[in-house]
């Protein structure tokens, strides 16, 4: 499904983000990264959305090589791969459902392929009774849920989450983190990126631990090393 | 699915231009003032060169003969003179013609009129009216007229209209290049603040665009509202600058009818039958222009 090889990341001679990453995240694989900050674990994600290009090294998504991928091709990276980061992302003048059919608007889906598709994905997030609120009228953690759903209109192969539970508190973060295994069930790849030592601990899933922009660690049922 | 993208994109323009309304109306109201100069200076082109057709027509040499010269020998040299390459038309004026033309003139000056009767004869002379083809060709036309040698010739009168037509040329050619200068101005500060308006528009909605980007949207989609917001400013100062200046044409027809009469000049007709040709190749350069500045402000704005 993701293949990184030899993956580096260098901003200037002093600032090595990433240096010879290499991994394989198997289709319908539930994986956590971890590492302090500074770790190179954003950057990370930000090759993988195709935001930033390697510096050295190739990454292959889905047999696709987007190593050096143009800007046309970039908005078709991104209806494959769901992103959901910790500051939320959404737009305050909309209602979460609105959010969540805008992002099927702004690609072009007909009106009435956006009204039964985003009243359903609110359902699998569990807000169908607080779609036509502002997201200023819900909790973090339904505002998260409702980033979520976002991600998920397009029916993507995988779910990237950057630090999703950062800005939740420990009932919400739970409420976050079974959604993402329930959606992981459905098959879709979801890459967690965090350094929530209790969320990752819980999860008994693989753990890739990163360390000065290198993995020091990768087990197929691991704990928070660090 | 393009015709629904399409008519998205038209809706989030609307939007933009909604939800920035000030700095929408500050943009259209550059552009106003902007094509408004533009045609001033068309308006002063239009009466500058009327006014010059005005005084052209009246430049004419007169060829003034003896009293006693004999109608035949004043034919001959009428026909020399017409035959010169210079000259479009030669008008032979009797001194009895000269003497009614002179009463009509001074009708109203009885001291001139009684003194013409205290002379009991007619001290006119008759003469030869010439109209020369072209003004640029005055001094050519002289020098010619100056080399016919003729005894009948009284006097030559040479007014020198070219004078006065080269000072007209001159205060127009000074007023187009002001003209020039300030419309200039106006379509550089138009490039600015069109680039600014939409720079700002981007900055206002940068977590609107981030979002874009994040779901997928495609490159023309996020910047194709900008771009159609500045056709739409383009469209609004244009229409605005159309209905503000037909208003200051009819209020400065009665004007220029004063100044030209008998001269058949109508503004305002003029406009009429250039309207396409003058508000159309307007409307195509002022929206090149904002759509280049648009291009620009996106290109560089949009990549958040």
């Amino acid at each position: 499904m993701i293949n990184l090889h030899n993956i580096s990341k260098i901003y200037s001679p002093d600032i090595k983000a990433l240096q010879q990453i290499n991994l394989h995240i198997k289709p319908g694989e539930f994986v956590s990264i971890v590492g302090q900050s500074g770790t190179g674990k954003t950057t990370l994600v930000k090759l993988l959305i195709g935001e930033e290009q390697p510096s050295q090294g190739k990454i292959i998504i889905g047999g696709w090589d987007i190593t050096k991928i143009s800007q046309k091709e970039r908005p078709i990276l991104r209806r494959q791969i769901g992103v959901v980061f910790q500051d939320f992302k959404l737009l305050y003048k909309k209602t979460l459902l609105e959010n969540v059919a805008f992002a099927l608007q702004v690609c072009g889906h007909a009106p009435k392929k956006i009204k039964s598709i985003a009243p359903q994905v609110m359902k699998i997030v569990g807000l169908e009774n607080k779609m036509h609120r502002y997201p200023q009228q819900v909790s973090g953690g339904e505002q998260q849920r409702a980033v979520i759903a976002r991600a998920l209109v397009h029916c993507p192969k995988i779910l990237l989450a950057d630090e999703p539970t950062g800005n939740l508190d420990s009932i919400n973060t739970d409420e976050i983190i079974e959604l993402l295994q329930k959606i992981n069930k459905f098959g879709t790849t979801v890459i967690l990126v965090t350094h929530n030592r209790e969320v990752v601990n819980k999860l008994r899933k693989r753990v890739i631990t990163l360390e000065n922009g290198m993995i020091i660690n990768d087990q197929a049922v691991g704990k928070y090393l660090l | 699915m393009f015709l629904l993208s399409f008519f998205r994109v038209i809706k989030f323009s609307l939007q933009d231009i909604s939800r920035n309304i000030w700095l929408s109306l500050v943009t259209i109201i550059i552009i106003i003032l902007a094509l408004v100069s533009i045609n001033l200076l068309l308006v002063v082109k239009v009466i500058s060169s009327t006014a010059i057709d005005a005084v052209k027509e009246k430049i004419d040499i007169s060829l003034y003969l003896k009293s006693e010269a004999e109608e035949s020998k004043i034919l001959a040299l009428k026909a020399k003179v017409s035959n010169l390459v210079q000259v479009e038309d030669v008008k032979y004026v009797p001194k009895q013609i000269a003497l009614e033309s002179f009463k009509q003139k001074h009708k109203d000056n009885p001291e001139i009129l009684q003194a013409l009767i205290e002379l009991g004869k007619n001290p006119l002379s008759p003469s030869l009216v010439i109209k020369p083809k072209d003004v640029n060709q005055y001094d050519e036309l002289i020098a010619n007229l100056n080399k016919i040698d003729d005894d009948i010739i009284e006097s030559r009168n040479f007014d020198d209209r070219k004078v006065v037509l080269e000072k007209i040329n001159s205060i127009t050619n000074k007023v187009s290049e002001v003209g020039m200068f300030i419309s200039i101005i106006f379509v550089f500060i138009t490039l600015l603040v069109v680039y600014n308006a939409i720079r700002v528009t981007i900055y206002t909605h940068r977590t609107e665009i981030g979002i874009m980007k994040l779901v997928g949207a495609s490159n023309w989609f996020i910047r194709a509202p900008y771009l159609v917001s500045s056709l739409a400013y383009t469209l609004i100062g244009i229409s605005a600058t159309v209905v503000i200046f037909y208003l200051f044409l009819s209020l400065l027809q009665p004007y220029l009818e004063a100044f030209f009469i008998g001269y058949n000049f109508n503004i305002i007709t003029y406009f009429n039958s250039h309207f396409l040709l003058i508000f159309g190749s307007e409307f195509l350069v002022a929206t090149l222009i904002n759509f280049f500045a648009s291009l620009v402000a996106v290109n560089k704005y949009s990549k958040v």
